[in-house]
Formats: C-alpha cells, sequence, structure tokens
C-alpha cells in the first residue's frame, strides 16, 4: 500500500466529482494540505505498473487540477509511506513548491514531435548527388550489396531533410514560449520539445504550428499535443535532507 | 480539458496517450525521499507500456476510422450474392450490412472500455509484464487479450 502522488497544487484546489485515481477499480482522490501548497493523492494500488488505464488516470487528474490553477505533475509512479511522510515533504519544501508553482501558472505545456516524412522519392533522387550516383550504379549493375547502399542513402537524406525541417521549427516556436525543455528520446522523431505557453497563447502557438506542419509537410510530419499539464517544466524543487 | 486526445489538431497525425508517454514516465516531478515504487520495473515497463499502449491507440485510430465509415451508403459493399443476383440477394445484403455495423459498434465500445475510467485493461499490463518480444507480438496479444462479448 502506501499513498500515491499525482502532484502538488496549490491552496485548497477542489477535487472535482467523479474524478478517480489509478487502480482498479479506481481510487478516490484526497488532499494533503500543508500550509500553501496541496498534494493530490491517493491510496496507491498494491501492484503499480505502467498499465495503460493508470497512465491514462495520472493523466487525466492532472489534467483536472490543471483546469483549476497551477500543477506540479509527479512523475508516474510515485508512492510515499504515508500521509504524514507527503505532509512532511510539503513543509519542508513549501516555498519552492510555491516558486515552481508561480512558474507555471496560467500557463500550460505543448509537446512538439518532428519526425521524416519520406516524402517524394523523385525529389531526393534529384537533389542528392550521392542518392543520384548510387542510382545510377545500381542500375548498371543491380545487386544486394548496391541496393542496400542506396536505400541506406535515401534514408540519410531523408533523417537529415527532416532534422533540418526540425531546426526551423524549434526556430520558430521558441520565440512564443516562456522556456522550452527537450523531451526524453523517442525512437523515430528527430525532435522531441515542449513550450511552456501562456494559457491564451494557445491558440496562436496552435496556428503556427499547423502552419509550420505545411510548410514542412514534404519533409517533416509535426505532432502537437497539448495543452498538457507542465511535466517538463515541474522541475525537482527540494533539495535532498543532509 | 479532458482527453489529450480531444485537444489536438495539428495536421496530420492527432496526439495520443501513446505520444505522452515519454512526458508522463519521463518528465515531472521525482523526489528521492519519496520512494517511486517499482522504480526498476517501471524503467523496465516503459519499453512494454509503449508497445501496449501504441497497439491500442492504433486499434482506436482504427476503430475511429470505421466508425466514421458509411456502411448505409456505400456502393462498394455489396454482397457476392447481390452481385450475382438471385432471388436471395436482398436478404443477404442486409445481413452483410447488420453484421458489420455490429461489428463497427462492438469495435466502439471497446475502444471507450479502454479509454473510460472504467476501462478493464489491467490484463495490458499483466500481459506486458512478460513482454519482451516487440511490437507484432505485443499487438497479436494485445489483440486477442481484449475483451470479446458482444453488446
Amino acid at each position: 500500500m502506501g499513498v500515491y502522488i499525482y502532484g502538488v497544487a496549490g491552496a485548497s484546489p477542489r477535487i472535482p466529482a467523479g474524478l478517480r485515481g489509478v487502480g482498479k477499480p479506481p481510487a478516490a482522490l484526497r488532499r494533503v494540505v500543508a500550509n500553501r501548497v496541496t498534494a493530490v493523492v491517493s491510496a496507491a494500488p498494491d501492484h503499480l505498473r505502467a498499465y495503460r488505464r493508470d497512465l491514462q488516470a495520472h493523466q487525466n487528474v492532472l489534467m483536472a487540477f490543471a483546469d483549476q490553477g497551477p500543477v506540479l505533475p509527479m512523475r508516474f509512479g510515485v508512492v510515499v509511506a504515508d500521509e504524514d511522510a507527503v505532509r512532511a515533504r510539503l513543509e519542508e519544501g513549501g516555498k519552492e513548491y510555491e516558486a515552481a508553482l508561480d512558474r507555471v501558472a496560467d500557463r500550460v505545456e505543448m509537446n512538439v514531435k518532428v519526425s521524416a516524412a519520406e516524402g517524394d522519392l523523385a525529389e531526393i533522387v534529384q537533389q542528392d548527388p550521392r542518392v543520384q550516383q548510387l542510382r545510377h550504379q545500381a542500375r548498371r549493375r543491380p545487386g544486394y550489396e548496391i541496393n542496400l547502399r542506396l536505400g541506406e542513402a535515401i534514408a540519410t537524406a531523408i533523417g537529415r531533410r527532416a532534422a533540418q525541417a526540425a531546426a526551423q521549427v524549434s526556430a520558430v516556436l521558441t520565440p512564443l514560449a516562456d522556456d522550452v525543455r527537450k523531451g526524453p528520446e523517442v525512437t523515430g522523431c528527430v525532435l522531441n520539445m515542449s513550450f511552456l505557453i501562456r494559457a491564451d497563447a494557445v491558440e496562436q502557438f496552435r496556428a503556427e504550428t499547423g502552419r509550420l506542419a505545411n510548410r514542412h509537410m514534404a519533409h517533416a510530419v509535426l505532432q502537437l499535443t497539448g495543452p498538457l499539464p507542465c511535466y517538463s517544466f515541474a522541475v525537482a524543487v527540494v533539495p535532498e535532507p543532509v | 480539458m479532458t482527453v489529450i486526445t480531444d485537444e489536438v489538431v495539428c495536421a496530420p497525425r492527432a496526439g495520443t496517450l501513446y505520444d505522452v508517454l515519454d512526458l508522463i514516465l519521463d518528465r515531472g516531478i521525482v523526489i528521492d525521499a519519496f520512494v517511486r515504487v517499482s522504480l526498476v520495473g517501471i524503467e523496465i515497463l516503459k519499453i512494454d507500456a509503449r508497445i501496449v499502449v501504441a497497439s491500442v491507440d492504433t486499434y482506436l485510430r482504427f476503430a475511429e476510422a470505421c466508425n466514421r465509415l458509411d456502411l448505409e451508403h456505400d456502393a462498394s459493399s455489396r454482397t457476392v450474392p447481390e452481385l450475382f443476383g438471385g432471388a436471395s440477394s436482398g436478404a443477404a445484403k442486409s445481413a452483410g450490412k447488420a453484421g458489420a455495423k455490429k461489428a463497427a459498434r462492438s469495435v466502439g465500445k471497446k475502444a471507450k472500455e479502454v479509454l473510460g475510467v472504467d476501462g478493464d485493461d489491467e490484463d495490458d499490463g499483466k500481459r506486458s509484464s512478460h513482454r519482451r518480444s516487440g511490437s507484432r507480438a505485443g499487438s497479436s496479444r494485445a489483440r486477442s487479450g481484449r475483451r470479446t462479448e458482444e453488446d
């Protein structure tokens, strides 16, 4: 058992009716209040794993609380012994939590992932001298090895074009954000970046990302997810006890 | 702002749970004094979670596309007996359509179960604990393990 923590919010957020947490059956949510910060918690399931259902519950709880005010999301899977331990931690780090909450107040996380688009093969052949050369060779003397090298050169060209597009996407979107964090490496993505965006600028950000998606359609696939709770901008604020 | 999949507009792909797994599992606060339960397990499971969640999201996309299909007015959905003519063609045609509609409905229902608060996908996680064989195996197992009861 133990206490599962979803995140840390400001003073006394309300628990939305019907909202439930992780576990099966989904656990009832509780608040642990210390001064001006509140941890949103529930009973921890006995066998906590990265179930889809629980991942979604974690996300839903954070989304619901983010609707009411700033929230610092915990990473999925943080469990503490009991509520007293949570309270002690909140009291210890109260100021830091408040400062971190201020940083994400009225802001959301927008995540942009860019992956390569295969695009027009003919264009790659025309524009890439190495692909051109290998293609000639492959036509003159067909064979497994030359096909492999040709295919590799095409893959490299596709990746390079996507990386160029990603650099431009990042350059255009970054000035719109209050803060920017690189996301974890994700297979297939040439760019995984999260942007801290003022809630009132989300539509502008979305529109700009849409324009970029169209502009780079031939070379890159853009994917925008958000508004999200500020996973990437909730930094570990509390110094470890000595 | 309820489910992330509702929030995504940018063409051509929409974001799903899978698309923010990296953030849910790798970002957010971790405070060492808070014991992150089965830390090792979750690190390993991340890979499995990606596979399982990816499979389910793919199914959900299929289901969504399937539900959008207008089977009633699709001329290409004529059944074989109808194409060959014959007295029984009318009955065969409507039976075929009813079957297709029922299938589409049940896929949609399963999609809701998976997404909903009462989603019954614990077996996804259980299967994932002993899955290491790549996404294809993951997909087929996720499919075979899904509840199959009809209405």
